[in-house]
């Protein structure tokens, strides 16, 4: 009900910035803002969920329906300060796209959406229902619906997807699917206090974390790399146990410090044709294993566009029979900001070429005992291109197939090729 | 749609509240539920300096039944009331507040909040005046009580002084043979209402005891006349509704004076007003004298 028990005392001047912590999605977050900023921004731009969407942003379109403390509310009418203590779900606690909640599924399969804007609100104001109302009557749903507006006016796919869902869960609505604690909370770069501890979010280029935390949640993409080397194991088992070198097989990756206790400080660069990203952050080798000549290793970083991403990344040599030695690279990759939008079969296609890449540096250093120059060898650029073209490639002939179609379609039906004229 | 910045305090204790607000010399406003207060600042209607949360104060968020009355802390939720089995006491909040804004925000809004912000056509103060509820008011001076028809002033304005806090408010509980009535008319579920009414009738062995009516959306502020000698003088009638019209039309001409707008004119509130009245006191009358008294 009241967040009373949760809530310190706080006195802040108008400029000031105020520590806001609370949970999102099932995870912790602590985040700094000025007291006017309201939950919507806060979840927009300081964690990244940008599925609460903003329309009136004075409570009368409903569009930023999230739920605080179990009941749906307007987060455009709550200022961020306020939801300290609570824990807010959004509509990526939902589900993913990969395991939808039940209750999205509904609205998939009745086509309650056609712009979709407004989607999230309705998601969260019938979840609410819902789950307080299980038994409720198709006939009231207009009425309890109406906190949230379809300008494209699509309610009855709306009313349809919430009475069928009603009628097929009667013991009521099951629970938010996507709720755990994850490293990175949403696209936008938002990060939770779990990753970088009281670190002011949003600042990447200030926040100078000395550590990192094993990531948590759902992966971005997971890749997994088994590469034959003609070096022996010896030799390379030689380079992965030396840092300075290992370094310099990662694809446009540079050690710049060494801070003890197997902690690094690095940079990375990827480039994608006109996309050209520098990261900088910090890794860790976690795990170092002698007899089963196995590396584990934690890696985070950020550019200052507000792009983050993590990786714990997993590789191990083997003996081959020939007296080479088999590679094999398992990573879970954690990405946010606008780079996890590329989707993620460009981003699984950039990061397994890595990995390769990776893989026959290895393998070269290991055989000549130096790392190859950098410009030798297959570049960072070449292997993001390449990922690139392939891509654009396969859509390409995805549109030229479309078109092939549509065209064929509107040759038959269309007035002038009728009228011969 | 971003408020101006202001300076937000968040205060432990009742104490620090309201030396927070005379603090602010005029310039602060009380936030609890926010909902008819943010989109005012969002819209940039209203610049405080300072903004006093009064949510983490201790000892504002009860909900209890007290000496007849059912007493509601102010940061206690609108919803938390609706689903409140303490609240069956008050039948009349049970009646008005599925009509108050939508879940969404009654999860967020106060009781305290909308009687506090007392917009001319919301449900709450109508039914406070109705029932002749008790408010508790806090400031620097202490602790007053003021009557439901001494509290509401106009659009917006209370007796609650600037430097000083609606901490609760106290709605009697219905007694027996008593019966109530509620119902508005809006364009949408959820808007301000074009004319509502809220109904009382208390019945004693059968006769009609005590009527009262009461409005909003119709004047400046929420309007209520005691109307026993009418449905008293209706109560005989086979059809009591019909037999409540002509007085509920004369009753609509006085109580009825806000000039209307595109939405509905002067003379359109004034029937829907006299309609829903005698609709509705119909209807609580049938329910006074059904519930033994």
């Amino acid at each position: 009900m009241t967040t009373t028990e949760h809530q310190r005392a706080v006195k802040a001047a108008a400029d000031e910035l105020i520590d806001v912590s609370f949970t999102v999605n099932g995870t912790p977050v602590t985040i700094r803002v000025p007291a006017r900023m309201h939950l919507a921004d806060a979840l927009r731009q300081h964690l990244g969920l940008t599925g609460t969407h903003l329309g009136c942003e004075h409570g009368v379109c409903g569009m930023c329906t999230v739920l605080i403390d179990g009941d749906a509310a307007r987060a455009c009418l709550v200022f961020a300060v306020q939801a300290e203590g609570t824990d807010v779900v959004t509509v990526e606690g939902l589900g993913t796209q990969d395991d939808q909640h039940p209750l999205q599924q509904a609205f998939s399969h009745h086509h309650a959406l056609q712009c979709g804007f407004c989607t999230p609100g309705f998601l969260m104001s019938s979840y609410d229902l819902l789950a307080h109302e299980p038994g409720v009557d198709a006939d009231s749903l207009p009425e309890e619906l109406s906190g949230v507006i379809c300008r494209c006016t699509g309610y009855r796919g709306i009313l349809a997807a919430v009475a069928d869902f009603a009628e097929a869960h009667p013991e009521g609505v099951p629970p938010p699917r996507n709720c755990a604690p994850r490293t990175l909370v949403g696209r936008g770069g938002g990060t939770s206090s779990i990753a970088l501890d009281r670190a002011p979010v949003g600042d990447a280029e200030e926040a100078v974390p000395t550590d990192i935390t094993r990531p948590t949640g759902t992966p971005t993409l997971t890749v997994e790399v088994t590469r034959l080397l003609t070096s022996s194991l010896a030799d390379v088992w030689a380079v992965m146990t030396d840092v300075h070198r290992l370094a310099r097989c990662l694809p446009g990756a540079e050690m710049t410090e060494d801070l003890g206790d197997d902690r690094y400080r690095g940079r990375a660069k990827v480039a994608l044709g006109p996309v050209r990203l520098a990261f900088r952050g910090l890794a860790r080798i976690t795990e170092r294993d002698e007899a089963e000549h196995r590396l584990a290793l934690l890696a985070q970083g950020a550019d200052t566009g507000g792009n983050r991403t993590a990786a714990d990344i997993g590789l191990r040599a083997t003996a081959t029979p020939d007296g080479g030695t088999e590679l094999r690279a398992d990573a879970a990759v954690f990405l946010s900001g606008r780079i996890a939008q590329f989707g993620r079969a460009l981003a699984g296609d950039v990061s397994q070429r890595m990995f390769e890449q990776f893989a026959h540096a290895l393998d070269e250093t290991a055989r000549t005992g130096q790392a190859p120059d950098v410009g030798a060898g297959p570049s960072a650029l070449a292997i993001g291109a390449a990922a690139v073209r392939d891509a654009v490639r396969r859509r390409v002939a995805a549109l030229r197939t479309r078109l092939r179609e549509r065209r064929g379609h509107r040759r038959g039906t269309s007035p002038r090729s009728s009228s011969g004229a | 749609m971003k408020p101006a910045p202001f300076a937000y305090v968040r205060p432990a204790t009742l104490d620090d509240a309201v030396a927070e607000l005379a603090a602010t010399d005029g310039d602060g406003k009380v936030l609890a539920g926010g909902q008819s207060l943010v989109p005012v600042l969002a819209m940039r209607l209203g610049r405080p300096g300072t903004l006093v949360d009064i949510n983490a104060v201790a000892g504002l968020d009860g909900l209890e039944r007290r000496d007849g009355a059912l007493r509601i802390g102010a940061t206690v939720r609108q919803r938390h009331v609706e689903r409140s089995s303490a609240a069956a006491a008050v039948p009349l909040l049970g009646l008005a507040l599925p009509f108050v804004g939508h879940r969404e925000l009654r999860s967020r809004g106060t009781v305290c909040g909308s009687l506090a912000h007392a917009d001319p056509g919301a449900e709450l103060p109508a039914v406070a005046l109705c029932l002749g509820a008790a408010l508790e008011v806090t400031g620097p001076r202490g602790r007053r009580t003021v009557r439901a028809a001494d509290f509401f002033q106009g659009a917006m304005t209370t007796a609650v002084g600037p430097d000083e806090i609606l901490t609760a408010v106290q709605f009697p509980a219905a007694g027996p043979g008593e019966g109530f009535g509620f119902a508005e008319l809006a364009r949408r579920h959820g808007d301000f209402a074009l004319a509502g009414v809220v109904t009382r009738v208390r019945s004693r062995d059968g006769a009609v005891a005590e009527a009262v009516l009461s409005g909003f959306g119709v004047s400046d502020r929420p309007v209520t006349r005691d109307v026993t000698e009418l449905v008293r003088a209706a109560a005989g009638e086979a059809d009591v509704e019909t037999a409540l019209r002509p007085g509920t039309e004369e009753l609509a001409r006085e109580m009825v004076d806000t000039a209307g707008d595109a939405h509905g004119s002067q003379g359109y509130r004034r029937r829907l007003f006299a309609v829903l009245a005698a609709r509705e006191l119909a209807r609580a009358h049938r329910r006074a004298t059904e519930s033994p008294s």
